[in-house]
C-alpha cells in the first residue's frame, strides 16, 4: 500500500475513533499545553534576565550592609537594621559617611554613588498610589545609571524637587500619560518630573537629599546601597578583594565574617541564571511526567484499538494487506494522534503562557516590569514540541502496531 | 498469465493441519489431496466440524499447512513468508465470507477500493474499476452507503465486488449465504453462477447444503477432515 494511502486509513481511523481516542488525545493536549507554557515560561525568564543585566554594567558593584546572603527572585535585600545576634543589640550594621571615605581612597574606584530607598505615597491629580522611591547622589548618578532617557534629562547636582520616572509610571501607573514638567507628589510634597527613562519599569530617582527629607526612617548620610564602578572591568575581583579588604579593617571585621557585602552583577547574573534555569528544569521535569502518563495513555488506546479492530485486521490481510501495511497503517494512527493532540496542546499552551505570570503571582516583577512584550514562545519549542508529541506517539503506538502486524490472518478472522 | 482453461490451478498434496488445543492435536484435516481444475465451481461440503473452513484458509493461503504441499498456479505455497503470501493473495484469490467482513466504517465503494489499494493501483484506475464492479452487482445507487445502511443481501453483493476487485482468478466462498434469507440467498448463488459462467472464474464454495452445492459444478465431500468423495453435480 501506498505511503499516501495508508496515512488516509490511519486519519480516518483518528476520524472514525471513539470517545476513549479523544481522551487519550486530550492526556496528550494536557501534557504539551504544559511543556509549551513552562518551556515559554523559562524562556521569557532568561531573555529578560539576560536584557536586564546586559544594560547594567557589568564595571558595577553594589555594597550593602550586612552578611551576604544569596541573592534569589526577591533580591534579597540586607535592610541594614542590624540582623546579627551579638551586634544587633548595642549598634545597627550600617554603611555610612566614613564607609564612603575608605572607599574614596581606593585608586580601582573610578565613580561611588551612594543610594538609599523606600516607600512612599504618590499622588497624581486625584490618582493615589504607592511606590518605592530612590534617592541617589545626583552629581554622579548619570555616570553609573545604565538606562537610556526617553525623554528630558538626568538629574544634576543642583537639583532638589524633581525626578526622573520609569517608562511604567510615565505610561500606566497613573492610568494617564506623564510628561516632562508635570508635577507629582510624593509624601506630600510636589516634585516636577525632569526626565523619563527608556524603560518599563516602575522607578522613581529623585536627589538623595530630598529623599532623606521625605522618607521616614532614615539617617542623614547612612545609606541603603552603594553603587562602585570599578576602574578596570578586567579587575574586578581584584577590585572587590581590595575594597572588602579596606573596609573590613575600617570596619574592624578584619578576619571575621564580613558585616557588609559586595555583589557583583555578573556574579548575581550567574546566580539567578543558575535559579532560573533549575527552576525551570524541574518544572519542565513535572511538565515531561504529564507528557509520558499521555504517551502511555496513548500506549493503552492503541493497545486497546488494536484488540478492537482484530477482525478488521484479519479481513485487510485475507484481502491483501501486507504486515507491513498494517504496521504503518497503526503506527501513522498513534503517530496522528500525537499530532492531533500535540497540536491542541500547543495552542492551549501558548494561551496559558499569557496567563501564567498573574497566575503565578508575577514572581518579583520581574516578567512585568522586564517583559513588557508578554511571554513569547519561539517556533522552535513549537515545532519540537510537535515533533517530539509525534514521535511520542509513534513509539508508544509501535509495541501495539507491531503486535497487530503480526496477527495471524487466520485467528484474526475468528475473533469476534 | 496464461489462461487455458483445464490446468490446474490449485493441487493439494498430502496436506495435514493440526491445531494444538492444550495438551491435545486437534487433527483438521488429515491427509487431503485434491486437483482443483482452473474454471471449475466447486463446491466443499461437509458437516459442522469436518474442516471445510480450515480447507479454505489453506486453499486461500490465509494459513499454511502442517504437513503436505500447497500448490497455486504451480507455486509450492507451503513455505512462504506472511508478506509473500499476503501479496499473492490479493492478485490471486477473492474472498467472500459468511458474515460479509465488510469494513464498517467505509462505504460500499471504499470497501471495494481497498484491495486495490493493497495492490497499490492507480488511483483514478482503481476508482473506475471499483465503481463498474458495483455496478455489475447491482449496487451502482448505493455505492456511498456504509455498511449499516444496506440489507444482508447488498452486504454481500459489495463483498461479491470487493473480491472481484482485484480480478483474481480465484473466488473464494464461505458460507456465503449462511446469514441469508433462502431468496436473497438464492440471488447471490445466482451471481456467483454467473461470474463463473460470464467471467470464468474458478469458484470455490464452502456450504453444509446439498441444495446449496447444487450451484456448483463439482462436489468435495469432507469428513472428519478426509475427503470422501468428488463428484460432478448433476443437474
Ligand atoms: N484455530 C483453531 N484452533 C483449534 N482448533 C481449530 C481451529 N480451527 C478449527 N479447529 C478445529 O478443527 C476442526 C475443523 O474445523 P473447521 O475447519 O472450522 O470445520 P468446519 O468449517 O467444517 O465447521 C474442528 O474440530 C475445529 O474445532
Ligand atoms: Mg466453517
Amino acid at each position: 500500500m501506498r505511503f499516501f494511502k495508508a496515512f488516509k486509513h490511519a486519519l480516518s481511523m483518528v476520524m472514525h475513533s471513539k470517545l476513549r481516542s479523544w481522551l487519550t488525545i486530550l492526556g496528550i493536549v494536557i501534557g504539551v499545553a504544559a511543556v509549551i507554557a513552562i518551556v515559554s515560561l523559562g524562556q521569557t525568564l532568561q531573555q529578560t534576565m539576560n536584557t536586564q543585566f546586559d544594560a547594567l554594567g557589568g564595571d558595577l558593584l553594589t555594597l550593602r550592609a550586612g552578611a551576604s546572603q544569596a541573592y534569589g527572585f526577591g533580591g534579597g535585600r540586607p535592610d541594614g537594621s542590624g540582623s546579627t545576634s551579638s551586634s544587633a543589640t548595642t549598634k545597627p550594621i550600617v554603611i555610612d559617611k566614613t564607609d564612603i571615605q575608605v572607599l574614596r581612597g581606593i585608586p580601582d574606584i573610578l565613580v561611588i554613588n551612594t543610594q538609599i530607598s523606600g516607600k512612599a505615597d504618590l499622588y497624581y491629580v486625584a490618582k493615589k498610589g504607592s511606590g518605592t522611591v530612590t534617592g541617589v547622589d545626583p552629581a554622579t548618578w548619570y555616570r553609573i545609571s545604565t538606562t537610556k532617557m526617553s525623554d528630558g534629562r538626568m538629574l544634576g547636582p543642583t537639583d532638589s524637587n524633581v525626578i526622573v520616572i520609569g517608562g511604567r509610571i510615565a505610561t500606566s501607573f497613573f492610568d494617564t500619560n506623564l510628561g516632562v514638567n508635570q508635577l507629582i507628589t510624593i509624601n506630600d510634597r510636589l516634585f516636577r518630573i525632569v526626565g523619563i527613562l527608556d524603560d518599563s519599569s516602575n522607578s522613581i530617582y529623585m536627589p538623595i537629599n530630598t529623599a532623606y527629607e521625605i522618607l521616614d526612617d532614615k539617617t542623614k548620610d547612612v545609606y541603603d546601597t552603594v553603587i562602585i564602578k570599578v576602574r578596570y572591568e578586567d579587575q574586578l575581583d581584584a577590585t572587590i578583594e581590595t575594597i572588602t579588604n579596606k573596609l573590613s579593617i575600617k570596619r574592624h571585621v578584619f578576619g571575621k565574617k564580613a558585616d557588609f557585602t559586595i555583589s557583583s552583577n555578573k556574579e548575581r547574573q550567574a546566580q539567578r541564571a543558575e535559579m532560573t534555569s533549575s527552576l525551570t528544569t524541574f518544572l519542565t521535569a513535572i511538565a515531561a511526567v504529564a507528557l509520558l502518563v499521555g504517551a502511555v495513555g496513548i500506549a493503552n488506546s492503541m493497545f486497546t484499538s488494536v484488540l478492537e479492530k482484530t477482525k478488521e485486521i484479519g479481513i485487510m490481510k485475507a484481502i491483501g494487506a501486507r504486515n507491513t501495511d498494517i504496521l504503518a497503517m497503526f503506527l501513522m494512527n498513534a503517530g496522528l494522534i500525537g499530532f492531533i493532540g500535540g497540536g491542541l496542546g500547543v495552542i492551549f499552551g501558548i494561551f496559558l503562557s499569557g496567563f501564567l505570570p498573574a497566575l503565578m503571582g508575577d514572581t518579583a516583577g520581574m516578567l512585568t516590569r522586564f517583559g513588557s512584550s508578554g511571554i513569547g514562545t519561539s517556533v522552535n519549542t513549537i515545532l519540537l514540541t510537535l515533533g517530539l508529541s509525534i514521535i511520542l506517539g509513534m513509539l508508544s503506538g509501535a509495541i501495539p502496531a507491531y503486535k497487530a502486524s503480526k496477527l495471524r490472518p487466520v485467528d484474526a478472522l475468528r475473533y469476534e | 498469465m496464461k489462461q487455458k482453461k483445464g490446468d490446474v490451478i490449485l493441487r493439494l498434496k498430502d496436506v495435514w493441519k493440526t491445531y494444538r488445543m492444550g495438551e491435545v492435536d486437534v487433527h483438521a484435516l488429515r491427509g487431503i489431496t485434491v486437483d482443483i481444475m482452473r474454471g471449475d465451481f466447486i463446491a466443499i461440503i461437509g458437516a459442522s466440524g469436518s474442516g471445510k473452513s480450515t480447507m479454505m484458509n489453506l486453499i486461500g493461503c490465509l494459513d499454511i499447512p502442517t504437513k503436505g504441499d500447497v500448490f497455486l498456479n504451480s507455486q509450492n505455497i507451503s513455505h512462504l513468508s506472511e508478506s509473500d503470501l499476503a501479496s499473492l493473495r490479493g492478485k490471486t484469490i477473492g474472498f467472500i465470507f459468511q458474515q460479509y467482513n465488510l469494513i464498517h466504517s467505509m462505504t460500499a465503494f471504499e470497501n471495494v477500493l481497498l484491495p486495490l489499494e493493497f495492490l497499490e493501483y492507480d488511483d483514478a484506475e482503481a476508482k473506475k474499476q471499483a465503481k463498474e464492479i458495483l455496478t455489475l452487482v447491482g449496487l451502482t445507487d448505493k455505492m456511498h452507503h456504509l455498511p449499516s445502511q444496506l440489507s444482508g443481501g447488498q452486504q454481500q453483493r459489495v463483498s461479491i465486488a470487493r473480491s472481484l476487485a482485484g480480478d483474481p482468478d480465484i473466488i473464494l466462498a464461505d458460507e456465503p449465504t449462511g446469514a441469508l434469507d433462502s431468496v436473497t440467498g438464492n440471488e447471490v448463488l445466482t451471481m456467483l453462477h454467473k461470474l463463473w459462467k460470464d467471467k470464468k472464474k474458478t469458484i470455490i464454495m464452502v456450504t453444509h447444503d446439498h441444495n446449496i452445492a447444487k450451484y456448483a459444478h463439482t462436489k468435495i465431500e469432507l469428513k472428519d477432515g478426509k475427503v470422501m468423495k468428488i463428484s460432478e453435480v448433476e443437474k
